[in-house]
């Protein structure tokens, strides 16, 4: 035994546990580092060409906050996903989802006639229920989430179509109360434009917010981690593991049903191409942050992370007004890039400490 | 006979660490050569040299009937060199003729020629004196019957040298019996295995000579005759070894578990007393019911039938957590699926078990580092702190993260199911020194094992199991080695 603690105790070990702390202790560190160098490079793209002009730029407050209530309805929604991707599981259903709550919150208004809060019950409710359903299949069961929530995106694509006969529900403004400006008056210092914060930018800096101490600081938030990491180890150590992967859906409900009536206050209309591609937008998100698909890995922050560098990617490609078809390959291009970045940057260290030690060996031999 | 392969002067480095340095082998046709040494003595960088998988460095040479090769794990197989891991590889959803020739199917004009390559693992198969079905699928094999597929394998390849790591580590010993005697079957023709267990009595058995390896180093060679098992022993761990098994006795208190006609699946009808610093072994082969057993009494299986008493309180388990909340701990065999979150840090995975405990709603991650520290120090974890991830941990500190995260749920009794399964000799022993530590406490310990000698020395009572059924208990000058033995196979118990 003594040897084997001398063995472990090696310097040379310990020196290379340092070089690559750093990066494998804070896993947030890598898209942090990548979306950090990206703005850097947009900024000094712009600063090169068009200098500080009097017209809105990428750095500029009201870009800032344009960026901002971009993001808010897909980062509602990427706070749930989160979870859901951390207890080990996926939903590819919220897109539709958020279509169908659109949906029924519009009708609910402009059609059957009743009240604002009791439509927008109603549409969180629905959604709350319905990824219930879909959590207590999944929980109680060996099928794979996927599979499930696939089956949800079809049937709920399927009862959108059905509730609005397959058109558009048109509001009359009774959600603006969603997205008054909260600043009204301040102007932009060089471009002197409206400053906007609506409510909902505000509600989703609450909702990561609290997102992230539940995982962090509660009894709830360690289980979600154990159970995606090793659910029979779980269950072992005393985890009720089927209410925890059917908890997950149901934050999940209420956070679509949320995000969706936020969506459909902007658009003003309840149609079925609404929450077309959120699930993309925002397992995007996620993974960009560094949660594992397989689960127990990530954290709010890097959701936090990951969804601001999504939301100004495509921000930034508006402004250098790229055409929108270059716009996708490059998304598609960056979310592969900040995912497989952090695995090279490890095999890049491995790498160099390799070579070190190699030359480190020859030295020795030469003497 | 002539000499198969041979190693000169090889050694192996890996930043900061020095694996093997100038180890020199040799092995011969229809010879078992084994190799011996605790955890992190380079047994398994070694194996991974032969098998392509690592390159030695500058200086080390391979010979293969006396030519110098470069090996690559294709070559490696090319000139027939099988390696068969601890871990099991093997395509579970196909058949046993499938996992042999996987990737080196047999063809006619394009087709698979199923017919030929039956013909073939069958031809083998009866070499082998087994009687297993060439299309049965492997999952439903035994790890015993399994290994015996992948010796197979390196018959029907015409292999030179096969490789065994760790081959009986989930072996009863019935199937212990088996695979040794196919191995000097398939030595009579001519290939040569390198052997490596933890098992002396295996090595005994079947090494024709045995390499000790110690932090990376050959501290010796015997040949058969001179094989000595106390030297051997001291070789390997470079201490006593008469000191080994040798546990303190605790005077023993009252009941504090009881378990009354239990009965469910796999297990038949058992009933048995645990007092207060009592260590109680389950022996049985594998597959006596004896895992099945602990399932049971820890409710992460349902109880068709009978009665769980602690401390003199009947209670129900419905799932593992009501288990805990009663104070038990129940410390799985197979540490890396069912006891440990590995990609988490010490500290999280100490806190989990605990969380049936906790009655905050609010916890801190600053707290749990705290206590994972305590627990770092007290039992000794080689590592920084408890922020690091238990992946980067050896297997004994793995076992150790494990004992901390019981411990710190305050249980009373501890089910320890195969302790020391696949643990070098001396963290064995610091395992043991834990357990009587508990029982110093006034703790109680079932102790599930399928080493005799570990069971005979460790016990204050057996309870020995036989198709689910508790089939003798015995106690103080009872446990002995025949003893357990004709009750687990049971002819003259019944």
């Amino acid at each position: 035994m003594n040897q084997a603690v001398a063995a472990e105790r090696n310097p040379g070990e310990r020196s290379v546990r340092l070089k690559t702390s750093l990066f494998s202790r804070h896993e947030n560190l890598t898209p942090l580092s990548i979306f950090l160098g990206f703005i850097l490079i947009i900024v000094a793209l712009q600063l090169y060409t068009q200098g500080l002009h009097k017209y809105p730029t990428f750095i500029s407050p009201v870009n800032l906050l344009n960026i901002m209530q971009q993001v808010a309805v897909p980062g509602i929604v990427a706070v749930g996903m989160t979870f859901v991707m951390l207890s080990g599981g996926i939903d590819l259903s919220v897109g539709m989802l958020a279509s169908l709550v659109s949906i029924i919150v519009a009708s609910g208004i402009s059609t059957w006639g009743l009240s604002v809060t009791v439509s927008i019950a109603l549409g969180i409710g629905a959604a709350v229920f319905l990824e219930t359903l879909m959590g207590f299949i999944i929980s109680r069961t060996k099928v794979e989430p996927f599979i499930i929530t696939l089956g949800g995106m079809i049937t709920f694509q399927g009862m959108a179509l059905l509730l609005s006969n397959s058109r558009e529900v048109i509001l009359n403004g009774e959600l603006n109360f969603c997205k008054i400006n909260l600043i009204e008056g301040a102007k932009d210092p060089v471009t002197t434009l409206n400053l906007v914060i609506p409510p909902y930018v505000l509600l989703f800096f609450f909702l990561i917010l609290v997102g992230g101490l539940v995982l962090r600081f509660t009894k709830f938030g360690r289980r979600i981690y154990a159970v995606g990491t090793n659910p029979h180890a779980a269950y072992l150590a005393g985890i009720n593991v089927k209410n925890t992967r059917l908890s997950v859906y149901v934050i999940m409900g209420l956070l679509v049903g949320i995000g969706a009536t936020m969506l459909l206050s902007r658009i003003n209309t309840g149609i079925v191409t609404l929450g077309q591609g959120l699930e993309i937008d925002t397992i995007a998100m996620v993974v960009i942050g560094g949660t594992a698909l397989r689960g127990g890995k990530g954290s709010m922050l890097g959701t936090l992370i990951g969804i601001f560098f999504l939301g100004s990617i495509g921000n930034a490609m508006n402004m250098l007004r790229l055409p929108s078809e270059v716009q996708f390959v490059a998304k598609g291009l960056v979310v592969i890039i900040a995912v497989s970045a952090g695995d090279v940057s490890s095999k890049v260290t491995g790498f160099l400490a390799r070579r070190k030690d190699k030359a480190a060996a020859r030295r020795s031999i030469a003497i | 006979m002539g000499q198969i392969l041979q190693l000169r002067n090889i050694s192996k480095t890996f930043p900061g660490v020095k694996a093997l340095q100038g180890i020199s082998l040799d092995l011969q046709e229809g010879e078992v050569h084994c190799l011996c040494g605790e955890n992190g003595a380079g047994k398994s960088t070694l194996i991974k040299i032969l098998s392509g998988a690592y390159q030695p460095d500058e200086g080390g040479e391979i010979l293969i009937d006396g030519q110098r090769v470069t090996l690559t794990p294709r070559l490696a197989i090319s000139l027939g060199i099988q390696t068969i891991y601890q871990e099991h590889i093997v395509f579970d959803s196909l058949s046993i003729v499938e996992n042999i020739f996987a990737g080196a199917e047999i063809l006619r004009a394009g087709i698979l020629n199923r017919r030929e390559m039956s013909r073939r693992t069958e031809e083998v198969l009866q070499y082998l004196k087994s009687d297993l079905d060439h299309g049965r699928k492997m999952w439903e094999l035994t790890s015993g019957e399994q290994k015996t597929v992948e010796i197979a394998k390196g018959l029907v390849f015409k292999h030179r040298v096969i490789i065994l790591d760790e081959p009986t580590a989930s072996f009863s010993s019935a199937e212990i019996d088996n695979l040794l005697e196919i191995i000097q079957t398939v030595k009579q023709s001519g290939i040569g295995f390198i052997y490596i267990s933890h098992h002396l009595d295996e090595v005994f058995r079947v090494g024709d000579r045995v390499t000790v390896l110690r932090d990376g180093h050959k501290v010796n060679e015997h040949a058969r005759e001179d094989l000595v098992k106390s030297r051997l022993i001291k070789d390997m761990i470079g201490r006593d070894p008469s000191t080994f098994y040798q546990r303190e006795k605790v005077e023993i208190g009252e009941p504090v578990f009881e378990a009354r006609n239990v009965c469910g699946k796999g297990v038949k009808n058992v009933s048995f007393v645990l007092r207060r610093g009592e260590l109680l072994g389950i022996s049985g082969m594998t597959g006596s019911g004896r895992s099945e057993l602990m399932n049971l009494l820890f409710g992460a299986q349902p109880l068709d039938f009978g009665e769980i008493r602690i401390q003199g309180r009947t209670v129900r388990h419905r799932s593992p957590k009501d288990a805990i909340r009663h104070k038990l701990c129940f410390l799985t065999e197979d540490r890396q699926t069912s006891g440990l979150f590995l990609p988490q840090t010490i500290a999280q995975n100490v806190a989990t078990a605990n969380l049936v405990n906790v009655k905050k709603l609010v916890v801190r991650p600053s707290g749990d580092v705290r206590t994972g520290d305590a627990y770092v120090k007290r039992l000794n974890i080689r590592t920084p702190d408890s922020r690091t991830r238990v992946v980067e941990l050896s297997g004994g500190n793995q076992q150790k993260v494990v004992l901390a995260k019981w411990f710190n749920t305050n249980g009373e009794i501890f089910i320890f199911d195969e302790p020391t399964h696949g643990i070098d000799v001396g963290s064995k022993q610091e395992i043991y020194q834990v357990m009587v530590d508990l029982l110093r406490q006034g703790k109680a310990v079932i102790m599930v094992s399928s080493d005799l000698p570990e069971v005979i020395s460790m016990s204050d009572r057996v309870l020995v199991m036989k198709g689910g059924a508790k089939v003798a208990e015995l106690s103080g000058a009872e446990i002995t080695e025949e003893n357990i033995l004709t009750h687990s196979i049971g002819d003259s118990a019944i």
